[in-house]
């Protein structure tokens, strides 16, 4: 089996296992290839950014996101699952977010 | 401990805000949740009011025998009821908006319970 | 004292009223909104720019004649430079943004007049009052009277959502205004707080409090003040975590109501992100945060754009994508970089605008938005195709289009100051930005027509066909000379820094 059928097994795989049933078309699943690529690369390229703060840091950033990509490689469906349109998902990361800016300017600003 | 007025408002006005951020996320009522976020507004509106606060102070009005001096030295400050005047106001109109939708949305669906409606 | 600075607003908020109580009369609703919706381009161009006090009341240090009967330690102190009215700045960079946005609001409700069956004065009300609060966040230099047309942009968004008639629109609005009135009142928690401390609300006032040292700049509660102001405005201008919610909104409003609304989240999210880099961009942690957002929003916007079959979802997402570049460009922080950012968001109002139109005629033809279903639209309409594929082209930023230039110059300011990451995530982004469209240009015009998909209205009214080349035209313009729109936005680059 080539590496398209292989890849075209494991969408179907997870798209069983979150009970969608459409058909998966040849359109879809090269758009999830590239969301995929498009979402490790630039992850990966915008940690480099973070040799501003310590360059050890960054190379362990940057390692460890390449591993987690690698392990949990399709992370399209389950990302677009948590992107829906359902009322309790968005109001669970405005909470999340408004926690975090929160802490982040109260504590953060103290150190950089 | 001894709290004085206006220590004792800020903590009313962030316990609002806080029942009403829990009423607006985990209570399943659509109109219980309306109430939640009328909540958060009131605390809002009461910590400006009380940012007002001065001990002792007058009513912000310039009486004709006043003098300037005296005005400026033991009125209230003055600025926050203007803003709370008008946040009160949009307060109640996004109130009837949302009142109004879920008034729709109960004929439509024949239930009030927001994970039936906004579910998915 | 310059009038026309005030009737920028007043102007869209009487007609609304008016067309709202003229509602039925299609032939007095039609002319009154064209007349208004004409004029609104055009009255940034005629006004000077300066300052406008409301009620008159000039600061102290102007106005002797309340001064004189003051005491000294009033007017020695700073006091006296105070603005105590409510103020409007209306400079070189708010010129072009009004212009743009009337421009907008009078091609979006040129297209709505003449495409629904008859002419609603309740859905021109509502544009006419969204077009007004967006103006007056552009213009407002009192950041609470700003969160008052924070607020009544939100409902007359939500109104426009509602006015629709799409499926599902009452839920997607009841959510929206849920989290709305989450999100707003911690903006005003936030104005609160900066009250609290500084005394004031005029921004100009708070910056002199913060920079003279009546302030302390490291005071904890400025810092929250900043980070709920940022938190109120993600909300208002749809970046995550609102994206879903935002793009949502887009989907379920009709074409050229979404082609406003996300005008309006645009200039919104200019207004306030200028608003926040003048007051606290002496927190370095301000501007990380910004970048951060941005580079979220890019990545989940066009990730999630290309998982949809919805057309609309599809450029909704696409269109919270590209105001990552903007954010970017007022992260960087240098004068090009803002200049650059600012110039972004102009040609993004423009060009999402102009394929939400675009592909709104394909919606008025067949009635049918899904991507599944659709296709070989290019035998029926094959100009349009070609009017649709270059406003794609502009989106991902081809050459001679403006997108290009505002794009070219975005990675030109990272690599300036050093941060060429940002440069490549930029390109990288638009590449995939371009994949996504051609992808749903192939589906809907391309392949084969699908035997079951029924044509049911053939004309496309002459209106729509004008406003998309009106569009165009400008695309090409800004495209061939971005220094007529760089030249007003420098002047407020300079002074950000």
């Amino acid at each position: 089996m080539g590496i398209y059928d292989i890849i075209l097994k494991r969408i179907k795989e997870i798209q069983s296992k979150t009970k969608e049933d459409e058909p998966v078309t040849n359109i879809s699943t090269s758009s999830m290839l590239a969301a995929e690529i498009t979402l490790i690369s630039s992850l990966i390229v915008a940690s480099i950014m973070l040799r501003f703060i310590n360059k050890a840091l960054m190379m362990v950033a940057v390692l460890i996101l390449i591993l987690i990509a690698v392990i949990a490689m399709p992370i399209m469906p389950k990302l677009r699952k948590e992107q829906s349109d359902s009322f309790s998902n968005m109001l669970f990361y405005m909470i999340l977010a408004l926690g975090i800016i929160i802490t982040l300017f109260y504590w953060g600003s103290v150190n950089v | 401990m001894v709290v004085d007025t206006q220590l004792a408002s800020f903590f009313t006005a962030g316990a609002l805000i806080v029942i009403g951020i829990f009423a607006a996320l985990f209570l399943d009522n659509l109109i219980k949740k309306v109430i939640g976020l009328a909540f958060i507004g009131d605390g809002v509106n009461l910590f400006i009011i009380t940012i007002g606060y001065k001990p002792g102070g007058i009513v912000y009005i310039f009486l004709p025998d006043m003098t300037v001096s005296w005005f400026a030295q033991n009125a209230s400050y003055p600025l926050p009821f203007a803003l709370v005047l008008t946040s009160i106001v949009i307060g109640a109109s996004t109130l009837a908006v949302m009142l109004g939708l879920i008034i729709i949305l109960h004929k439509k669906h024949g239930t009030i319970s927001a994970s039936k409606i906004l579910g998915e | 004292m310059n009038p026309l600075i005030p009737l920028m607003v007043i102007l869209p908020i009487a007609c609304a009223l008016l067309l709202n109580l003229l509602h039925k009369k299609d032939r007095t609703v039609k002319v009154l909104a064209i007349v208004v919706a004409l004029v609104l381009p055009i009255i940034p161009l005629l006004a000077s720019y300066g300052l406008h006090f409301f009620g008159g009341y000039y600061p102290l240090s102007e106005n002797s004649a309340i001064a004189g009967g003051l005491p000294s330690y009033i007017t020695n102190s700073a006091l006296n430079v105070f603005h105590p009215a409510i103020t409007y700045s209306f400079e070189s960079a708010q010129k072009i943004m009004i212009f743009i946005l009337g421009l907008i609001a009078f091609l979006a409700i040129f297209t709505s007049l003449n495409e629904t069956k008859r002419p609603s004065g309740v859905y021109a009300f509502l544009m006419f009052m969204g077009t007004a609060s967006v103006t007056a966040i552009l213009l407002s230099d009192d950041i609470f009277n700003l969160y008052v047309f924070f607020e009544i942009a939100a409902i007359s968004q939500v109104g426009i959502v509602i006015a629709s008639g799409v499926k599902k629109n009452y839920e997607t609005a009841l959510k929206y205004m849920i989290l709305g009135n989450i999100a707003a009142p911690m903006l005003l928690l936030g104005v609160a707080f900066l009250l609290g401390v500084t005394g004031n609300v005029n921004i100009t006032d708070i910056i002199y409090s913060i920079k003279n040292g009546i302030v302390s700049p490291q005071n904890p509660v400025l810092l929250m003040a900043c980070g709920l102001i940022v938190f109120g405005w993600l909300y208002g201008s749809g970046l995550p975590p609102f994206h879903t919610i935002k793009s949502a909104l887009y989907s379920k409003a009709l074409p050229h109501g979404a082609a406003l609304l996300q005008a309006f989240s645009v200039f919104t999210f200019v207004g306030l992100g200028i608003i926040i880099i003048r007051i606290f961009s002496y927190l370095p942690f301000s501007k990380i945060v910004i970048i951060v957002i941005s580079l979220l929003a890019m990545i989940l916007g066009v990730t999630m754009a290309l998982m949809q079959n919805d057309i609309k979802r599809i450029i909704g997402y696409l269109a919270v994508g590209e105001l990552g570049y903007i954010g970017l460009g007022l992260g960087i922080g240098t004068a090009f970089g803002i200049t650059a950012g600012l110039f972004q968001a102009l040609n993004e109002a423009i060009i999402t605008a102009f394929l939400f139109l675009g592909f709104g005629t394909v919606l008025y033809i067949t009635k049918k938005s899904d991507t599944r279903k659709l296709g070989g639209m290019m035998i029926e309409t094959p100009k349009l195709a070609l009017v649709v594929l270059l406003a794609g082209f502009a989106m991902a930023g081809v050459p001679p289009l403006n997108a290009f230039q505002s794009k070219l110059m975005l990675i030109q300011a990272s690599i300036q100051a050093e941060v060429p990451e940002l440069g490549i995530i930029m390109i990288l982004i638009s590449i995939v930005t371009f994949m996504t469209f051609m992808r749903a240009f192939y589906t809907i015009y391309m392949r084969p027509k699908p035997p079951e998909l029924q044509i049911t209205n053939k004309n496309i009214p002459k209106a729509t066909i004008i406003s998309l080349l009106v569009l165009l035209a400008i695309c090409i313009i800004l495209g061939l000379y971005p220094k007529i729109a760089t030249n007003y936005l420098q002047v407020l680059a300079n002074s950000l820094v």
